[in-house]
């Protein structure tokens, strides 16, 4: 399976990101039913078909200009989109390891990972990096391992220890992020972390996750989608610029929603790791447009389902109050039933 | 007892004498004043002693120093900041030993910046409490420009780092030992959120 790279897309300033049809028709789409709560839609990580879920980590045709889009980010303002405790280098090696195998076992046509002892060779052809490096010796790589391998991957990634009988973040590359803070929720545990996110603590989700996640074993990932909303396919929409990037959410109109409004699915492979006993959480964002969704008529009658009956208290945290209007009425036009059954209902009441 | 919605603000205790220990370290300022008498009759009357920091720092102007300086068989160190008192109380970890109990008491961020230091050196969760007092100040960082500002009372201020307009959110950090505060007028310039004071 050969990939065509798109070597010089941009996710700012002119936004040339574009999916070709085939990356749209493997996308992992987050909604099986018409209407969406949070719940606990973990399964099993295993390899199911040729789309997403085949690779452990999935790289697909934006790889080469999504690690340009990470490394502009990250040294436009260093220290903001990386952290790491010192306590978590055993995890960092572990992570490095598991992403390089998994590269190389998947997709052997672009890496490369010979190993004897502690005397590594890593190869990716992708962005042109051959390094030779002691595994467990910083030293040896231009950056701490975390960092060397994930300015190399797609997605953000954050790493959790555990420890008191729950997870705290312990470090993390977020050059993705959805309007967090990565400083800020440096240290964090389960419950603090998930703070602002409505109404996960009160169905007791959020307690039932975390006992399942602390049950997670080395060799048998889990996986599971999440999903947001954004102006334009822009990756980094950090809490830190927010005033670069918010006054977008008033762009948007019933007319241009299909071209602006991006729906942002985040695809989260978690692996408990084998030295340091932490887990990964990789947070891999695919971006399509509402007019790349409606390529799929299926799809764009349930994304208008979906957003037109969504928890006010979901959209108010996902950040589109402003825009969820205009995109429902856009989608509306994919949906021409639901608008008569609404209708219907009303005439019977 | 301050008890609020915001999940990632930390559960306060109520200062009573830990078991187990050998040494008790009493740090605490303006109108915290008030527990560390209280804690302290509870410990004489088991025949325990301890060590009492003091700041007289204090956003409300409570002041007990005349009554904890009344005290029999304790020793008082006095300190004009929370700073001053902070880097003291590093300087006694440092040297502590096993059966070391810590207790504090006084405003969130006091609270929250003796955390960041008795973290540090890695103390169990029962070896430390902490009782928060007095007013429902806040200490807040501002996202874009990491600037820290004590004493915020309202949901809506100006970062005296970065001039922006801010919006505290209801989120904390115990790494940061604070709320975090954003540009309250990012999506429209001039359109405020409601004016409110916080935690009332």
């Amino acid at each position: 399976m050969t990939i065509k790279f798109n070597r010089d897309e941009t996710y700012r300033d002119d936004y040339t990101f574009a999916n070709s049809p085939e990356t749209i028709a493997r996308v992992p789409f987050p909604f099986p039913d018409d209407d969406y709560m949070y719940s606990m839609n973990l399964e099993p990580h295993v390899s199911v078909g040729d789309g997403a879920f085949r690779a452990a980590f999935d790289i697909d045709e934006h790889y080469i200009s999504e690690c340009r889009d990470r490394a502009i980010t990250l040294e436009k303002d260093p220290g903001m989109h990386y952290v790491s405790a010192p306590h978590m280098m055993e995890a960092q090696w572990d992570l490095l390891e598991l992403i390089m195998e998994s590269y190389a076992r998947d997709y052997p046509e672009y890496f490369t990972l010979e190993r004897e002892g502690r005397n590594w060779h890593w190869v990716n052809r992708l962005l042109e990096i051959d390094d030779h490096f002691t595994f467990g010796d910083p030293a040896t790589l231009p950056f701490e391992p975390m960092e060397y391998i994930t300015r190399q991957a797609q997605g953000d990634w954050v790493l959790q220890e555990e420890r008191d009988g729950t997870l705290y973040w312990g470090a993390g590359i977020a050059t993705q992020r959805a309007d967090y803070s990565l400083r800020f929720n440096l240290g964090m545990s389960w419950e603090e972390f998930h703070g602002p996110v409505p109404l996960v603590k009160e169905i007791g989700m959020l307690d039932r996750a975390l006992k399942f996640l602390l049950r997670l074993r080395i060799g048998h990932p889990v996986r599971r989608l999440n999903w947001s909303l954004t102006v334009n396919p822009r990756l980094e929409v950090s809490a830190e610029s927010l005033p670069e990037w918010a006054p977008d959410r008033t762009i948007v109109t019933p007319e241009n929603a299909g071209k602006r409004v991006y729906l942002r699915i985040e695809l989260q492979p978690l692996h408990r790791l084998p030295r340091s006993n932490a887990i990964v959480f990789p947070i891999r964002t695919y971006l399509l447009s509402l007019e790349d969704i409606a390529t799929n008529p299926a799809w764009a009658r349930r994304m208008h389902r979906v957003l037109k009956t969504l928890n006010q208290e979901l959209v108010d945290y996902k950040g589109f109050s402003r825009y969820r209007d205009a995109a429902v009425e856009w989608l509306s036009q994919y949906d021409k039933e639901h608008g008569k059954e609404d209708e219907g209902e009303r005439k019977a009441g | 007892m301050l008890i609020t919605g915001i999940k990632s603000r930390p559960v306060y205790d109520l200062l009573r004498p830990l078991p187990g220990g050998k040494r008790h370290i009493v740090a605490g300022q303006g109108s915290g004043g008030r527990a560390m008498l209280r804690l302290l009759d509870e410990l004489a009357d088991l025949g325990q002693q301890a060590t009492l920091l003091y700041s007289e720092e204090s956003f409300s102007g409570q002041n007990f120093l005349a009554q904890l300086q009344q005290q029999p068989a304790v020793e008082l160190r006095v300190y004009a900041s929370n700073q001053a008192l902070l880097e003291d109380l590093k300087g006694m970890l440092g040297q502590a030993r096993m059966g070391t109990r810590l207790y504090l008491t006084g405003s969130e961020s006091f609270l929250g910046t003796a955390m960041q230091v008795y973290t540090a050196f890695d103390m169990n969760r029962d070896e430390v409490l902490r009782e928060h007092s007095g007013t429902l100040v806040r200490r807040v960082w501002c996202v874009h420009c990491d600037t820290y500002t004590e004493n915020v009372t309202q949901r809506v201020y100006q970062c005296p780092g970065c001039d922006l307009t801010l919006v505290v959110r209801d989120h904390y950090s115990r790494r940061l030992a604070a709320f975090q505060a954003v540009k309250a007028d990012a999506e429209v310039p001039g359109e405020l959120p409601q004016a409110e004071e916080l935690d009332t």
